[in-house]
């Protein structure tokens, strides 16, 4: 994704890597050997973060007290019922599991801060029960003689054993969470992030997506749990307190949100800083604040990619020129014998009303848009255009009326339905990932109906649907005449052309009907002619477009009929050249009194 | 009776937390920002308040001023180092760096004043005076007109003055305000120095009642931004209201086993009207909130542009 190759840090981390365990199974000593085990399970208790962090981007502060749950169950069912580590994973990690998705129902869907703050509360729910329940919590005293680690009948002896196992698993869920990251479900993930909107608005779920992101999170917290409550041998509340979730936070960050080898490395570093930090005795917690700060402040992007940055600004990286990806074409709409034309209309409008607290931003607004047909949606600014384009797309509800589509009630569906039925849209504001490539940001919208953990995870090391879908996104990009720029990220590049990219991802859906919102804003006058010269020929042939635009000459090149809306209300609508005549058309953009 | 003791409680647990909530909405109206570190703001106000209090014997009251311009100068460098520079960037990212100081300061605390509660100094004095054959804290009464005193003080400031406009329009839009002339960094830093102080305050008046030490962030924060979830996002008033049910509920569900006498005599009652089962049921019913009005009891007074 990025432009400068990153395989040169990957090998360093992999030498650091081997140096460190050639060190602690050489020559560590036990209490050495002990620090890194807690580190191993740091590290998987901060992997799991980065799918809810990282890859969601909601800050839960929950992942502490789901290690902490899961380590209380593998601990009780250890010394209360003499259940071995293995034999209680499934409770060990189902417990947190369970938790994650009953509470998922009223959190998932909050803002930010309400969800931390719900993630928060929940931490304390768990940590009082676990103070407050002493008869099976040994309350705040907690439990001692909790079994060793044991594995199918074999104990796990401390220091080596349980240092290769641990770091084993841990190898596990990081290849786990790197093959997560780095296909179609990665990519979808990182739109989301920027701008759920978007995403839903080519189809993603982004309800699932969280939730599963938030379950993977408590999984892999359950598993830290019960590993760290067998290496340690005694559980007490202080693994449910703030500390710990703190400490996974520091870690995820200074790794880098969706870095999963920067979030190993960082695990190491960071447990391993209070034996340095020695002298500063129980203290060493001022390190970790001081240094969380300086990371957000000073390297966002966490000290791997920061690294990484330093060393192509000192050398840069020959990265030999992208071999240019084959467009594989895709036969959609009309042309592939699917067209709309016999159900026509294709999208009606009923009585559309809604109002922002005293404002009525639509008034009752019914018009029709006939199958294949390309219609100008105009009005002046405050006419209600784009809450009617957010309504269609099931951004808004409407207060009433009904909004169908190819003959179905379309009202009650949430956005990601609406564009799988085929209403794909663009903003006007530009809602690309700036830091991924213009082919992976359209490539992203093929197939995004189909994510799933099964597919991810199926894929193999060669991802042959990744390779399928960036072939096709160059076909798309190839349409939109943006080919040429396909690999650069879309943050480098220039507004007319993001543009372009935008509405190739919305084609990329292979649209029934194309909502485009203000398109030529910003373009400059051959840009425009350009631009329009594509939509007629592209869409004429595939789908049915609605186009929302001030600028009445640029619609003119290519729109069959116009409808003009004004404080919220359908004031003329006809062919081109009849509604720019209409006396009220022309009154809602000039004023009264004005004579044509 | 004691329904009107336990209510005057109430009160001044409530006007502290006021104080708290008022801080934190303060700072997310001016820069759409959680200030995790509010509640460890209230913590080192209560050390200043104790601090002070070694060098100089005096009564609270008259600490009090001072533990508000020192935590006033503590904010503008707060706003510098967790703020100013992460401005351009999502509020996430403040979010986090709030988190660090918070983490810096407990820790802090913790290396200077060691994790021992202590106690402030009392406002004008400690012990009871009976009024109308009530028996009521001195203390509990000088926090109740302190802190309405400095909500007063803060509603003058906000509403009655050129500044508290200038605070506001940035508050609302801080483009549009940049645009109009008005020096959105320096109200943004005075914001904070406000906050801080305000927490300070808070700080200084529950630290006589209730101790201090160096863990208490968390639970004031949670008590914050609890209260601003029920009283509406950025709503000011409502920040108020929300903290004072917060302070009600706390004092009167461990209280309903001596009120209600028939709750008492159920043998589960030490359980259920412990302390902590009363910070659990009050959990949940933010999570019922939050589960059912998704956008707070009162709605957002700050709408996010989508």
């Amino acid at each position: 994704m990025n432009l400068a190759s990153p395989r040169s840090v990957n090998l360093q981390l992999l030498i650091g890597g081997i140096v460190v365990a050639i060190y602690a199974l050489g020559f560590g000593t036990g209490y050495t050997q002990r620090v890194l085990s807690v580190a191993g399970i740091y590290a998987l208790m901060a992997i799991g973060y980065q799918f809810i962090f990282g890859y969601a981007g909601a800050i839960a502060l929950s992942q502490g007290a789901f290690m902490g749950l899961g380590a209380y169950v593998s601990g009780i069912l250890s010394v209360r019922y003499g259940i071995g580590f293995d034999a209680s994973l499934p409770f060990s990690l189902g417990l947190p599991l369970l938790v994650a998705f009953i509470v998922a129902v009223p959190v998932l869907r909050l803002q930010t801060h309400y969800f931390a703050l719900a993630t928060l509360i929940i931490s304390q729910i768990i940590l009082l029960i676990a103070i407050q329940w002493v008869d099976m919590t040994g309350g705040a005293n907690g439990i001692g003689g909790i079994h060793p680690l044991s594995l199918l009948g074999w104990n796990v002896p401390p220091g080596q054993a349980t240092l290769i196992l641990i770091w084993s698993v841990v190898a596990l869920g990081a290849a786990a969470a790197w093959q997560f990251g780095r296909g179609s479900l990665g990519q979808a993930y990182a739109l989301m992030r920027v701008n759920s909107v978007a995403a839903a608005s080519i189809g993603i779920d982004t309800a699932r997506l969280r939730l599963i992101a938030f379950l993977l999170s408590s999984a892999y917290a359950g598993l830290a749990g019960a590993f760290y409550v067998h290496a340690i041998r005694v559980i007490s509340p202080d693994v449910l307190e703030l500390p710990v979730m703190v400490t996974c936070l520091t870690i995820a960050v200074v790794g880098g949100r969706t870095r999963t080898a920067g979030i190993v490395t960082a695990a190491v570093l960071i447990i391993e800083l209070p034996e340095w930090f020695r002298f500063m005795q129980k203290y060493y917690l001022i390190a970790y604040g001081a240094i969380l700060l300086l990371v957000v402040i000073a390297a966002p992007e966490g000290l791997v990619e920061a690294w990484q940055r330093i060393l192509t600004r000192l050398r840069p990286a020959r990265v030999a020129a992208p071999s240019r990806i084959a467009p594989i074409a895709v036969s959609w709409g009309h042309a592939a014998g699917r067209g709309d034309v016999a159900e026509s209309p294709l999208l009606s409008l009923t009585e559309i009303r809604r109002h922002f607290g005293g404002v009525r931003a639509l008034d009752g607004v019914s018009f029709d848009v006939a199958a294949g047909e390309i219609l100008g949606l105009i009005g002046p600014n405050g006419s209600g255009k784009t809450t009617l384009v957010n309504i269609v797309s099931g951004i808004y509800r409407p207060d009433a009326g009904r909004v169908r589509f190819g003959g179905a009630d379309i009202t009650p569906l949430s956005p990601y339905e609406i564009a799988r039925l085929g209403i794909a849209r663009t903003f006007q504001t530009v809602a690309l990932v700036d830091a991924m490539s213009a082919l992976d940001n359209v490539a992203v919208a093929r197939g995004s109906g189909r994510l799933s953990l099964r597919q991810t995870f199926s894929v193999g090391i060669d991802d042959a649907h990744l390779a399928r879908r960036r072939g096709e996104a160059m076909g798309f990009l190839d349409l939109m005449g943006v080919a040429d720029d396909a690999a650069r990220p879309c943050g480098a590049l220039a507004y007319g052309l993001r543009r372009r990219v935008e509405v190739a991802r919305a084609l990329a859906t292979e649209p029934r009907l194309l909502l485009l919102d203000e398109p030529a804003t910003g373009l400059n006058q051959s840009e425009q002619e350009d631009f329009a010269r594509r939509m007629a020929a592209i869409v004429r042939a595939r789908c049915t477009l609605l186009v929302i635009e001030h600028n009445i000459p640029f619609l003119n090149a290519f729109v069959d009929r116009l409808v003009c809306l004004d404080y919220g209300r359908v004031i003329a609508q006809g062919d081109v050249a009849s509604v720019q005549r209409d006396a009220r058309v022309i009154e809602a953009y000039l004023g009264r009194g004005v004579v044509p | 009776m004691i329904t009107l003791q336990l209510l005057i409680d109430a009160l001044a647990i409530g006007a502290a937390y006021s104080l708290v909530a008022l801080g934190f909405v303060l700072i997310l109206n001016a820069t759409s920002a959680v200030n995790f570190s509010q509640g460890d703001l209230v913590m080192l106000g209560g050390f200043v308040a104790v601090a002070l209090a070694a060098y100089l014997p005096v009564p609270g009251i008259v600490l009090l001023p001072l533990v508000l311009v020192i935590m006033a100068g503590l904010g503008l460098v707060f706003s510098a180092v967790a703020y100013f520079p992460l401005r351009r960037r999502p509020p996430e990212a403040v979010f986090i760096s709030t988190i660090a100081v918070g983490i810096i300061l407990q820790n802090g605390a913790n290396a200077v004043f060691g994790p021992e509660p202590q106690a402030a100094p009392a406002l004008l004095g400690s012990g009871e005076v009976e009024l109308g054959g009530l028996s009521i804290g001195r203390q509990s009464l000088a926090v109740i007109a302190t802190a309405i005193v400095l909500i007063l003080a803060l509603r003058w400031l906000l509403g009655g003055t050129q500044f508290g406009r200038r605070l506001r329009a940035t508050a609302q839009d801080p483009d549009m305000a940049a645009a109009v002339g008005i020096p959105v960094s320096a109200m943004i830093a005075i914001t904070f120095a406000l906050a801080t102080a305000l927490a300070g305050a808070a700080g200084a008046l529950l630290a006589h009642n209730f101790f201090v030490t160096p863990t208490d962030g968390t639970n004031y924060i949670l008590k914050a931004y609890i209260a601003v979830t029920i009283g509406g996002w950025g709503s000011i008033p409502g920040a108020v209201a929300g903290a004072g049910l917060i302070a009600i509920f706390e004092v009167i569900y461990p209280a309903l086993p001596i009120l209600v006498p028939a709750l008492g005599r159920v043998d589960w009652s030490g359980i259920a009207f412990s302390q902590t089962t009363s910070t659990i049921v009050l959990d949940a019913i933010i999570l019922l909130i939050l589960l059912v009005r998704p956008q707070g009891l009162f709605g957002e007074a700050v709408r996010q542009r989508p």
